[in-house]
């Protein structure tokens, strides 16, 4: 009864701030609901328009997912090689380790975003800096090719947070296995790909699920560098983007909820094949194989 | 001992609970007591010259309300009513707002404006309207919002961009094709740095003006749509040929300077917009009023009743005020009074209000837009009905497809069974 009652603000934070919105999110999917007035229950209406008369949606949910599939590997992989340099210095590796785990932290911010914008305008520094090198491109942040790359290169320069969890999981890499792969005459790309990838493969898995959800999640880099309207053409319109500006801006709030719960199962879908995949590759020490 | 553990327990999450439920509003006060420290939310659109007009007025207000703390924030257009719309879902709007006529139905009929009838003749003084002025920020009945100016499409043109081009100025009232053309030489002048204009493509205003030539409008009274999918498919065409001739300015140098337009960015030589936006225009540019000439739009068919005076902007008060005197106060000083028609000019529009009018030192930008509004006398038709809830939104979804448009990311046909489909969806709410 006692334990109860100390768990009871827990308990009342967990409904009252989680369970009990997210009911009511599920609720609100199913209906027409524009704040002002009470919902109108529409049924499945918000998922078959979602599917067949919401352009703007399918090409929303194009975007995100390139950003997520084309950002997220090399987001990784830029961890993993700059962790690999870091495990191999010994001198000045804590300078490094704070100097590229720094943007990490600052990434998300407001002002970075604004600085993102200001740099990749049109005769911005990246701009006449790829004049100089003879590559006339012209401005990124209004280019409808350029604005998803310029969008992955912000994602990539955070790669700090798993570039620091991939440095822990090679100090914990046993040297014996090296030495044992060296004496058989192993190179250092086999020593990579035999020793390292295999006991690091917990870790990547680890940063690649953390990383996938993650980039899902984008909202605010996207609605400021496009001023909140995902331009150039919908570039930007990231699903999180869509979501607020569908029930913020046109006071849609039953589809917006209708997205959110969309973007939830995919979400847990994807998560679900990463989880059935890693049986085949991921390799815990202790594993038979 | 156990007992006690759990009593202590259930008083804590008791607390806790109830700490979460505070904050209720508690309506408002009776009587206002004016030596009272009371402090207000003051929100509104506009740039940095705006928000400076704002600082001068707020602190002559202070000089006579001395215990009335003004908290002012401001918004671009867009963003100032996203953040109104998630304010009103939580009943928790500024007290005082800068207010567009294209939102006032909906917000009023939702019940979240104050009605401003109780305060007439006490904080708030309506000598200085007129029966119509005053019947601008009624809806259904009740007065929700007061309105500060009114306002008229028109033509802005930068004269030092125009002159470097080589080109004579803009004469206003000609015809799209000599427009374009204009535009056209301006844009050759201006070798790829400097445009004739911006594509009026993405401005729902620019296709109300050739509608109204045809006698129709956007919406009528019962706040159906008067035009049809092939009405506006002929109007985008128009947009993409303008686009083909380069006398307008890319979309994408447009999106790189947003939130300044390509006119106030100094990059284009001339832009359709409402006439009061001269202020924030000179601001941006950093020019005074001989920098700019106002002159009459193009014209879609002579003789027509296509331009019309509406109110450029109101101010109202949230029905969830908790100081709705102090808040009369304060926007009674906004719209009547002399010393804020001195601090703002026409910045706001034309001054509704006479005492407010009187005011305004008719400075040489304000003279020209009262020279301006006296020119199109004859092009002045009957104002269109208040718009429809959600017309906000649907105008949003113009320019947004006009800027698609512009960037060549949807076809034209697309872009009207997109708009026509989004525009029924706002509707059918």
């Amino acid at each position: 009864m006692a334990g109860y009652g100390f768990l009871a603000p827990w308990l009342v934070g967990f409904f009252g701030l989680t369970v009990g919105p997210m009911a009511v999110s599920l609720y609100l999917a199913f209906t027409r609901y524009d704040i002002f007035t009470p919902p109108e229950w529409a049924g499945f209406a918000n998922f078959t328009r979602m599917f067949t008369d919401d352009p703007i949606f399918l090409r929303s949910a194009k975007v995100t997912l390139e950003y997520v599939l084309i950002g997220t590997p090399v987001k990784l992989a830029a961890a993993l090689a700059v962790a690999l340099l870091l495990n191999s210095i010994t001198r000045g590796s804590g300078f490094f380790r704070s100097a590229f785990y720094t943007p990490s932290l600052i990434g998300a911010s407001v002002s970075v975003a604004i600085v993102w914008r200001a740099m990749f305008a049109g005769d911005g520094p990246v701009d006449t800096s790829l004049k100089s090198l003879g590559l006339d491109l012209g401005g990124w942040v209004g280019d409808v090719d350029l604005a998803i790359p310029m969008m992955i290169i912000l994602v990539v320069w955070q790669f700090g947070a798993p570039m620091v969890i991939f440095l822990a999981g090679l100090k914990q890499v046993p040297t014996e296995l090296y030495e044992a792969a060296e004496v058989d005459g192993a190179g250092p790309v086999h020593r990579f790909w035999k020793v390292t990838v295999p006991m690091l493969s917990p870790v990547i898995f680890f940063n690649l699920l953390l990383e996938t959800i993650h980039a899902f999640q984008v909202f605010g880099s996207a609605f400021i560098i496009s001023n909140g309207s995902g331009a150039p053409g919908g570039q930007l319109n990231f699903i999180t983007l869509y979501m607020y500006k569908r029930g913020f801006a046109d006071m849609q709030m039953g589809y917006a909820a209708a997205i959110a719960w969309i973007v939830l199962v995919a979400v847990a879908i994807i998560a679900a094949i990463m989880f059935r995949s890693a049986r085949s590759w991921v390799y815990y020490a202790g594993d038979q194989r | 001992m156990k007992r006690f553990k759990v009593a202590m327990a259930a008083v804590a999450s008791a607390a806790l609970l109830l700490a979460g439920c505070g904050g209720d509003p508690e309506g408002p006060s009776a009587d206002f007591d004016p030596n009272a420290p009371v402090t207000l939310d003051l929100a509104f659109w506009g740039n940095d010259t705006r928000a400076g007009f704002y600082k001068n007025a707020i602190a002559k207000f202070n000089e006579k309300y001395p215990n009335i703390t003004v908290n002012s924030t401001f918004l671009p257009f867009p963003e100032f009513w996203e953040k109104r719309q998630i304010e009103a879902a939580g009943r928790d709007l500024p007290d005082v707002m800068q207010f567009d006529y294209a939102y006032l139905r909906q917000y009023s009929q939702n019940k979240l404006l104050l009605d401003l009838k109780p305060y007439f003749g006490k904080q708030l003084k309506t000598d200085g309207f007129t029966e119509s002025t005053l019947g601008i920020g009624v809806v259904n009945g009740v007065t929700t919002a007061l309105p500060i100016g009114t306002n008229a499409w028109a033509m802005f043109t930068n004269t030092a961009l125009v002159g470097k081009s080589g080109e004579a100025a803009y004469a206003g009232g000609t015809s799209w094709d000599e427009y374009t053309a204009w535009m056209g030489s301006v844009a050759k002048g201006g070798g790829g740095k400097v445009w004739g204009g911006t594509d009026p493509t993405g401005r729902i205003q620019n296709f109300e003006i050739t509608l109204r030539a045809d006698g129709k409008g956007l919406f009528d009274d019962a706040g159906a749509p008067q035009f049809t999918k092939e009405d506006l498919a002929a109007f985008w065409n128009r947009g993409a040929q303008l686009r083909a001739t380069g006398a307008t300015i890319p979309t994408k140098r447009l999106l790189e300077v947003a939130p300044k337009s390509g006119f106030g960015a100094g990059l284009t030589a001339s832009e359709l917009t409402w006439d009061n936006f001269g202020a924030g225009y000179a601001g941006d540019l950093g020019v005074d009023a001989s920098g700019l000439a106002l002159t009459a739009p193009p014209v879609t068919k002579a003789g027509a009743k296509d331009l019309y005076l509406k109110p450029s902007m109101l101010h109202a008060i949230a029905a969830n005020t908790d100081h709705p005197e102090a808040s009369a106060l304060l926007v009674d000083f906004l719209v009547n009074s002399q010393e804020a028609g001195a601090v703002f000019g026409t910045n706001r529009g034309l001054p509704a209000s006479a005492t407010h009018l009187a005011g305004v030192k008719l400075d040489p930008l304000s003279q020209k837009i009262l020279d301006y509004e006296k020119s199109i006398n004859d092009r002045l038709g009957q104002a269109p009905p208040v718009p429809v809830v959600g017309y906000g939104s649907i105008e949003e979804k113009f320019r947004q497809l006009g800027e698609e448009l512009g960037l060549g990311t949807v076809t034209v046909e697309q872009a009207v069974d997109q708009f026509f489909s989004e525009m029924d969806t706002i509707l059918k709410k």
